[in-house]
């Protein structure tokens, strides 16, 4: 009998592991809540730069392969141990092996006054209409102050919020309101970017900008009727209008036992095979692990060939690479790392950017035939191997 | 007398060792110890800006065998 597989959540984890394993013949049923997938950085240009939301939106059965099975329905829970996951409408499903690609569950429950905030202005992480919301504010502001800040110094894409920054110096400037309206960028690290050497590159360019930045500014509460977001450290900022990155959590589903997961709900894996601790036919992809790298698409995307890989019966090891593109307006620069190598220093340029387009231009086809893509991306990441580029690039 | 919180933040490059201590920071109360262990070299001066701007008192930073260990006392809650 073929082995059933089961993947959990139909994002770039999810459908990379579902499309490659179809491919190999086995009978694989992929579970999503949602009718649609959305490419997430596209809520930057939907909020900032008002990109209409259908262009970062797809039907997921147009992105599984014809013999992947779809079920559309909310996963309740997974127990590992009697390998069956029951659907919130009470189905339950039996698997051979299971791949638990859920993604983060963004708590915005955690701060006060957050939920209060995002109902009333969106922002760029809760989804596609509520970064819609968030540019209906954006783009009639033309004076004020506009804060983008984070709850948590753990989120995905840890550019986001330097992006943001970007994004909307870049259309303020374009109205002509830039010296009207103050960017100030507000984040938890000591530097510009977690890493001093991605901060040294970055921080030239805010000022260019015109994007004044505070660090060590970690959201602990917001006042949303009198327009003030206090930190943990015990700073405070007035603000016109707001985004604040809530804090990101595992998934949000009973996981038997309990013991796999971690203090915030991510769920414990080994970070090179990415096997969920003690089941040797349960693994997960991409945001939902607590493996210490970025939680972006690439590594989702990279992670899930490996578990691919592995499955195949292949030694595969994942070694933590990301690939976080920073973009200003007309430049891209890309935070590089491994688990064994810091971010190198990677210049800014036109070339990049360029690079940057031609990776979301692929994006679709990369996640449904993603065998088509594999040799191209394996070059370049071969190519800027951190170990092999590390005096930069 | 405050907790005792023990961070284990060894081997961490990106998003680092402050990470870990804001995540326990939020959850500690005035009076309680934060004591964090680090492998990353940067870990060092981020700390003593950290500390500058919070205001909060350490008490002891040592190194053995690439390993640094920090006790911050919590005092600016
Ligand atoms: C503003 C922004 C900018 C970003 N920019 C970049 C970038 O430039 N480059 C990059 O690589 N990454 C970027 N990212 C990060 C990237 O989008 C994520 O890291 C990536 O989507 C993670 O993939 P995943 O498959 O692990 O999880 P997700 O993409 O989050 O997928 C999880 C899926 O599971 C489904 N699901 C969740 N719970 C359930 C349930 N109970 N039952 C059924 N289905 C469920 C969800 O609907 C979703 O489809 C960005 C993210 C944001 C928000």
């Amino acid at each position: 009998m073929t082995e059933r597989i089961l993947v959990l959540g139909a994002g770039p984890g999810g459908l990379v592991s579902a499309n490659l394993l179809a491919l190999h013949g086995y009978d694989v049923t992929v579970v999503e809540k949602s009718e649609y997938h959305l490419f997430q950085p596209g809520m930057l240009w939907i909020a900032f730069q008002g990109h209409p939301p259908e262009k970062y939106m797809r039907p997921v059965k147009d992105l599984v392969k014809p013999t992947v099975n779809l079920v559309q329905g909310k996963v309740a829970e997974v127990n590992l141990a009697e390998r069956t996951v029951t659907l919130e409408d009470g189905r339950r499903l039996d698997y051979d092996r299971v791949i638990i690609a859920l993604g983060a569950h963004l708590d915005y429950d955690a701060v006060p006054g957050h939920s209060s905030l995002v109902e009333e202005f969106g922002d760029y992480f809760r989804g596609a209409d509520y970064a819609a919301r968030f540019w209906s504010h954006f783009k009639a502001m033309s004076r004020g102050t506009l804060v983008i800040a984070a709850a948590d110094p753990l989120y995905k894409c840890p550019p986001a919020p330097l992006k943001a920054a970007f994004l909307a110096a870049e259309t303020l400037r374009r109205r002509g309101v830039k010296d009207s309206v103050s960017v100030v960028l507000a984040l938890p690290f000591i530097h510009e970017y977690p890493s001093e050497t991605v901060a040294e590159i970055v921080a030239p360019k805010l000022r260019e900008a015109g994007v004044e930045v505070k660090t060590m500014f970690t959201v602990d509460s917001i006042d949303a009727e009198n327009r003030v977001i206090y930190s943990l450290e015990g700073e405070s900022i007035t603000y016109d209008l707001a985004a604040v990155i809530p804090a990101h959590k595992g998934p949000a589903i009973r996981l038997l036992p309990e013991e796999a997961r971690d203090d915030d709900g991510f769920i414990k894996v080994d970070k090179y095979t990415l096997q969920i601790e003690g089941y040797d036919d349960a693994y997960a992809v991409g945001d939902c692990n607590n493996a210490p790298t970025s939680k972006t698409g690439v590594t989702a995307h990279l992670g899930a060939e490996v578990v691919v890989e592995r499955i195949l019966g292949f030694d595969s090891r994942f070694n933590g690479r990301t690939n976080c593109p920073i973009v200003t307006d007309g430049e891209a620069s890309f935070v590089i790392s491994t688990y064994d190598h810091p971010p190198i220093p990677v210049k800014f340029s036109i070339f990049k950017r360029l690079l940057e387009d031609a990776f979301i231009a692929s994006y679709w086809s990369s996640l449904r035939d993603p065998e088509k893509w594999s040799p191209i991306f394996r070059a370049y990441f071969e190519a800027t191997d951190p170990s092999r580029v590390g005096g930069g690039w | 007398m405050g907790e005792r919180i023990v961070v284990d933040a060894k081997g961490m490059a990106c998003p680092g060792p402050i990470t870990k201590l804001v995540k326990a920071y939020r959850k500690a109360k005035s009076g309680d110890i934060i004591e964090i262990y680090a492998t990353d070299p940067g870990f060092k001066p981020d700390l003593e800006a950290w500390i500058k701007r919070t205001g909060n008192e350490l008490v002891e930073i040592s190194e053995e065998g690439g390993v640094i260990k920090a006790v911050i006392k919590v005092t600016a809650k």
